[in-house]
């Protein structure tokens, strides 16, 4: 089980990015957080596997045998032994292009490997074998001798997703897993993560909520740093518009500053120019 | 507001700015013609050049050419053995530079390294590539003395220096998601590096090894000129005593081998980038 406990992530300048994101994730969970962009999911994402260190706030991940992980407030080597537990899958090119895709999968389980087997002999044949069935399972063992830079990105995904399951981890974390992918591939990647989700939960930030409705058990809202729903996946439209916010009004200011525009240097054109950049952004 | 009213400037405004750039850019290359000719006629007179000394000289030059031929072809197996000197001297140095770049790169790698190792070691490196390498050479033989050492020193120090910027600016190149995701699964620093950094530029490393064996080959005989020994030093050795036949035979046998340390690191080249493309 994850339990994060007031997290805040304060920029220098006194920003918050995070402010105050409470929530925990049990079993069987798809959890899927929604939010505009720079609403603070990936950070709060970043946070959990220790990538980004939060101001404040507390980050824990339970064990079945009840041994507790945390990656705040720990130093690396107690970093290193929570992030084990955790799956990352990020969005896109996160893979080792010069290394082949079963090697990539193999990269899953580097922090139960000590660091001079690394340099002196490398990965076990049974080591490979495991990995051979991660990628089975995201149905790429064919293409297992492959260097991963020769990829798709949609393969690639699912590779990630493979190197993430060798890694049996306690919880999932996907960053935006389909973004970058057309509607076919991000339904066969959802496909995949839905059942994984049953034996180990996972969190993702994702931008479609229509697709989330479909696979997801819970939705978390967050709108400029603040957690401001919680709750099923099934969002109506009052709901959608909490999260990010009343977008037909946004559209409706003035975009630019325009005194503030460095290149209009011929001010006779100037009023016909505001129309101009008006339509432009409006469409 | 209507679509008529701005329709027509929509099209006009980014060409009348096009437009412009391109009368400022055309005004831009007209004054560095103007500045290069101005700069190249006052440098000449200030340095005295005398056109007419360059004229005679291609005279000269026709006769003393004709002394170099034929070449004197029985000198060819005297010259094997530094031909071989200078050859070996080159790719120790290229072995050396490439194993001590690696480190150096990754010691000098935003990414990586801290940033006052990341200083020290860019310092050291633009120290290395500040000195040519026969300068290099020259404070060498005062340590060493004459002979291949020093070379062999100076060459694989400016390997290095060369090497390991190219690599450490290959290393700030990989894609931070790419390294963040193999230490998210909790892997420690080096094992980052051995899976992460080291597959991603290993094949740039070998590849400007092998360009780099290339141009310590012609440094090799520069530096043999200049108290190395090797094929460079027997050149100058007879060009001093007007043996032109056989600085001649001298200069065939460096251009062959310049040519074959071409071909040798092309080839390869060509099959480090078709195997990483195949695999």
């Amino acid at each position: 089980m994850l339990q994060v406990t007031n997290v805040r992530v304060v920029l220098p300048n006194g920003k918050r990015l995070v402010n105050d994101v409470s929530f925990s994730v049990g079993r069987g969970e798809f959890v899927s957080i929604l939010g505009s962009s720079g609403a603070g999911k990936s950070l709060t994402l970043r946070c959990i596997v220790g990538l980004t260190r939060p101001s404040e706030g507390k980050i824990t991940l339970t064990g079945p045998e009840g041994k507790t992980y945390s990656t705040t407030s720990v130093g690396q080597k107690e970093m290193r032994r929570a992030r084990r537990h955790i799956g990352l899958i990020f969005q896109g090119s996160n893979l080792v292009k010069r290394l082949t895709v079963l090697e990539n999968v193999m990269l899953g389980r580097l922090g139960h490997i000590h660091p001079l087997r690394s340099w002196m002999l490398g990965f076990k044949d049974s080591e490979a074998r495991a990995a051979m069935v991660a990628l089975d399972r995201v149905n790429m063992a064919q293409c297992a001798a492959r260097l991963a830079g020769s990829l798709s990105g949609g393969e690639m995904q699912r590779v990630s997703i493979a190197r993430a399951i060798y890694q049996r981890p306690l919880i999932y974390l996907a960053d935006e897993p389909i973004s970058s992918l057309d509607p076919k591939n991000a339904e066969a990647i959802m496909s995949i993560l839905q059942p994984l989700s049953r034996e180990t939960p996972v969190i993702g930030a994702f931008h479609q909520p229509v697709v989330v409705a479909r696979y997801c058990t819970r939705v978390i809202g967050i709108r400029e740093g603040r957690v401001v729903y919680d709750g099923p996946a099934q969002l109506s439209a009052r709901q959608l518009e909490s999260i990010y916010g009343d977008s037909s009004a946004e559209s409706l200011a003035p975009p630019y500053d325009l005194e503030a525009q460095p290149f209009l240097f011929e001010p006779d054109l100037q009023p016909p120019m505001r129309q101009g950049i008006h339509q432009g952004v409006a469409v | 507001m209507g679509a008529l009213s701005t329709a027509p400037f929509r099209q006009e405004f980014p060409f009348l700015e096009w437009k412009r750039g391109l009368t400022v850019q055309r005004w831009k290359h007209l004054a560095a013609a103007v500045l290069l000719a101005v700069l190249t006629v006052f440098a000449s007179f200030r340095c005295n050049v005398d056109v007419a000394s360059f004229f005679t000289g291609i005279g000269k030059g026709a006769a003393l050419l004709q002394m170099f031929f034929p070449p004197e072809w029985s000198g060819v197996g005297g010259m094997m053995q530094p031909l071989a000197v200078t050859a070996v001297m080159a790719l120790i140095a290229t072995i050396l530079g490439m194993c001590l770049s690696l480190p150096c790169a990754l010691a000098a790698s935003s990414n990586l390294a801290p940033p006052l190792l990341r200083l020290t070691m860019r310092s050291f490196i633009a120290l290395e590539r500040g000195l040519p390498e026969i300068v290099q050479m020259l404070l060498l033989i005062a340590i060493f003395g004459l002979g291949a050492i020093p070379g062999l020193v100076a060459l694989s120090f400016s390997s290095i220096g060369m090497l390991a910027k190219l690599l450490a600016d290959g290393i700030e190149e990989i894609e931070p998601q790419m390294l963040e995701a193999v230490e998210g699964t909790g892997a420690t620093r080096s094992q980052v590096i051995r899976y992460a950094v080291i597959p991603q530029i290993l094949p740039s490393l070998l590849a400007n090894g092998l360009f780099r064996f290339e141009v310590n080959v012609r440094a090799g005989v520069i530096l043999g000129a200049v108290g190395a020994g090797g094929i460079g030093y027997v050149m100058s050795s007879s060009m001093n005593a007007m043996e032109y036949p056989r600085a001649c035979m001298a200069t065939l046998l460096t251009l062959a081998l310049v040519f074959a340390s071409e071909r040798i690191s092309d080839f390869f080249r060509a099959r480090i980038f078709s195997a990483g493309a195949l695999r």
